[in-house]
């Protein structure tokens, strides 16, 4: 069993995904054993105020903790590369909860983009609508659109070599353009509540990837059923649980020195949502550098 | 509403005998306010075959001659896009109505001008931005109007297909005869989702492809984004670039303060499983073109115009915008050639 220590149990505004979602997984999946004695523990779970985020993960790394760090995994590119290289000075894993990517429908589109199942992809159109919940205090940019951004990075591989965003705190697009000529459009925020969504649940969740021989169209909130009543209709997801595969990825991380999910990603994810910022800010795209 | 004297069936002439002139053909010939009284086209061979599939209406190769025809009271004009200006200057001047092909020109001056032209004529000037009419435009747009979203922020309209042009000599493929692939099909979904929003266009944001062959002289795929005035945000797809050829695909979503709307790729079709693959049996609907000829008769009888010239003259400017924005790769702020 890999022993894991929950530290803090806030996040952006209200969040609270330690008790809401980590607490949980670990405590249903067969490889974590949660103990209270962080001396005791091999990885440790962070869930702490985003600006005390990097500080506290930075501390861990040194004592030579893997950490899974709720997302994003800090405030700032230059916090992600300084987690990057501790991390690497400690050999430790830092995976952050870029969860949305392994998502049975994600999961399987992006072997068969990766497996040149719709030839060169040319362009993905993504949707990620949340219902209802609290605000983000920061905008949803800088709260949600990493999932998305995380998810058509792995769609594609590709980098992002321009970033132009429009849009407010709630609803934001954004417009990248990737090595190759590709291109893919993030429609990212929160609406308001629905019926048939619960409170901060995916209203919609959804990637068309086009490529020079087909089309892929995925509804990432399936697989699931409707389960429809006298007081209304709501889905229910019959896939594995994203934070549980989540935890899959740590454990065989820690088992090999080696995680589907890292730093890298974080920081990628990092640079688009600063740049995106930079383009609200200006109204123009931001081109990104090689080193980006 | 202003009552004008119109006749009893309006006398309707069809100038150019392309495709798209079959659908026009029949939406004249539905109507029981209106009948087909000539084919022009400047091919005289093609505009003989139209008369004789047509019940041997009259035909000519000279717009003059037949606009002196005693009978014709309007004109449906389904001709090259860089030819508008010219058919719709005549039109005016003879002082018939017109129902012209999308877009109303290929520029803004072009298309100012035969605004101009036919104010000052008094005639009803309609560009045939045939998505207001079609079930799916009227629907969504009704919800918007009675505020069952809330206030709407953000639309996503894509229309997808993989069929590309004819050949190298279509004229819709020629950045001139055509203005580009903004000017041709791009307007359908510019205007649509500026109508739905009610809203002023401010800037435009696009980006285009030539994703069949690199040697198109038109994008085949193009997103358009456009920003309003009251922050409201439209992502617009419009393509002939997807594959397979036989893709098509309507897809979209509009987001409100209270709500959303959305209807997805199988929400107007059947599933149809063969043994060539899975594919969709399109729900048979309303008749936007014929739904677009009778709003037109209204108008020409003193209705308000579902499709204003105004707002035709604007999805040109929104056109022309993106193909600037294509070309520089910047955002582009509209209102300087207005």
């Amino acid at each position: 069993m890999i022993t894991v220590y929950l530290e803090g149990a806030a996040g952006i505004g209200t969040q609270d995904h330690q008790n809401a979602m980590y607490r949980p997984a670990f405590e249903a999946h067969p490889d974590f054993q949660i103990v209270d004695d962080l001396a005791k523990a091999e990885v440790v779970s962070v869930a702490v105020p985003l600006d005390e985020r990097a500080e506290a993960i930075g501390r861990l790394v040194r004592a030579g903790k893997h950490v899974l760090a709720d997302k994003p995994m800090a405030a700032t590119v230059e916090d992600c590369e300084n987690i990057a290289r501790l991390a690497r000075e400690h050999g430790v894993l830092v995976v952050p909860a870029h969860h949305q990517r392994l998502g049975a429908a994600l999961r399987s589109a992006t072997a068969a983009v990766r497996g040149g199942r719709v030839g060169l992809p040319w362009n993905v159109q993504c949707d990620f609508l949340v219902a209802g919940g609290d605000p983000a205090p920061t905008g949803e940019l800088v709260n949600l659109a990493l999932y998305p951004i995380d998810a058509v990075h792995a769609l594609l591989g590709l980098a992002v070599r321009r970033v132009h965003a429009v849009g407010g705190a709630d609803l934001v697009t954004l417009l990248l353009d990737h090595d190759h000529g590709a291109t893919s459009t993030i429609l990212c925020g929160r609406v308001a509540g629905l019926a048939d969504v619960r409170p901060a649940g995916l209203a919609v969740h959804r990637y068309r990837i086009s490529g020079s021989h087909g089309v892929l169209a995925v509804d990432a909130t399936k697989p699931g059923v409707l389960v429809r009543t006298a007081g209304g209709t709501t889905s229910a997801w019959t896939g594995p649980n994203t934070v549980a595969a989540l935890l899959d990825v740590l454990s065989a991380g820690v088992r090999t020195g080696r995680a589907e999910l890292g730093v890298a990603d974080a920081i990628h994810a990092q640079r688009v949502v600063e740049a995106a910022a930079r383009s609200l800010n200006s109204g123009q795209p931001i081109t990104l550098g090689e080193a980006d | 509403m202003e009552q004008r004297s119109v006749p009893s069936r309006i006398g309707t002439l069809l100038v150019g005998a392309g495709f798209i002139a079959e659908v026009h053909a029949a939406a004249v010939t539905a109507s029981d306010r209106a009948h087909l009284v000539g084919i022009v086209d400047t091919d005289p061979g093609r505009a003989a075959a139209f008369s004789r599939s047509h019940g041997a209406i009259p035909h000519t190769d000279d717009l003059a001659e037949a606009l002196a025809w005693p009978d014709v009271d309007a004109v449906v004009a389904c001709t090259p896009n860089h030819t508008h200006l010219g058919v719709g200057a005549a039109v005016a001047a003879a002082g018939k109505h017109l129902l012209v092909e999308k877009p109303l020109a290929t520029t803004v001056a072009d298309a100012q001008a035969l605004a101009a032209a036919f104010a000052a004529a008094g005639r009803v000037l309609m560009a045939a931005h045939s998505h207001r009419h079609h079930g799916y435009g009227r629907t969504v747009k009704d919800a918007i109007d009675a505020g069952v979203i809330g206030s709407p922020a953000h639309v996503r309209l894509s229309i997808l297909g993989g069929w590309i042009w004819t050949g190298w000599d279509a004229w819709a493929a020629d950045p001139v005869a055509s203005g580009g692939h903004a000017l041709h099909n791009g307007v359908h979904v510019l205007d649509l989702a500026t109508w739905w929003l009610s809203a002023d266009p401010v800037r435009v944001y696009a980006r285009g492809r030539h994703q069949t062959a690199a040697e198109l002289r038109i994008n085949d795929y193009l997103e358009m984004v456009v920003e309003y005035a009251g922050g409201e945000v439209a992502v617009l797809e419009m393509s002939r670039a997807h594959r397979p050829g036989s893709f098509g695909l309507r897809d979209l979503r509009v987001v409100g303060s209270a709500g959303m709307i959305s209807e997805d790729w199988a929400d107007e079709a059947a599933f149809l499983f063969t043994e060539g693959g899975t594919g969709l049996v399109a729900a048979a609907g309303v008749d936007g073109f014929g739904a677009q000829f009778e709003s037109w008769l209204d108008t020409i009888g003193g209705a308000p115009p579902a499709m204003p010239v105004s707002d035709a003259v604007r999805a040109v400017e929104l056109a022309v915008a993106v193909e600037e924005s294509v070309s520089t790769g910047r955002p582009v702020e509209l209102g300087v050639a207005a």
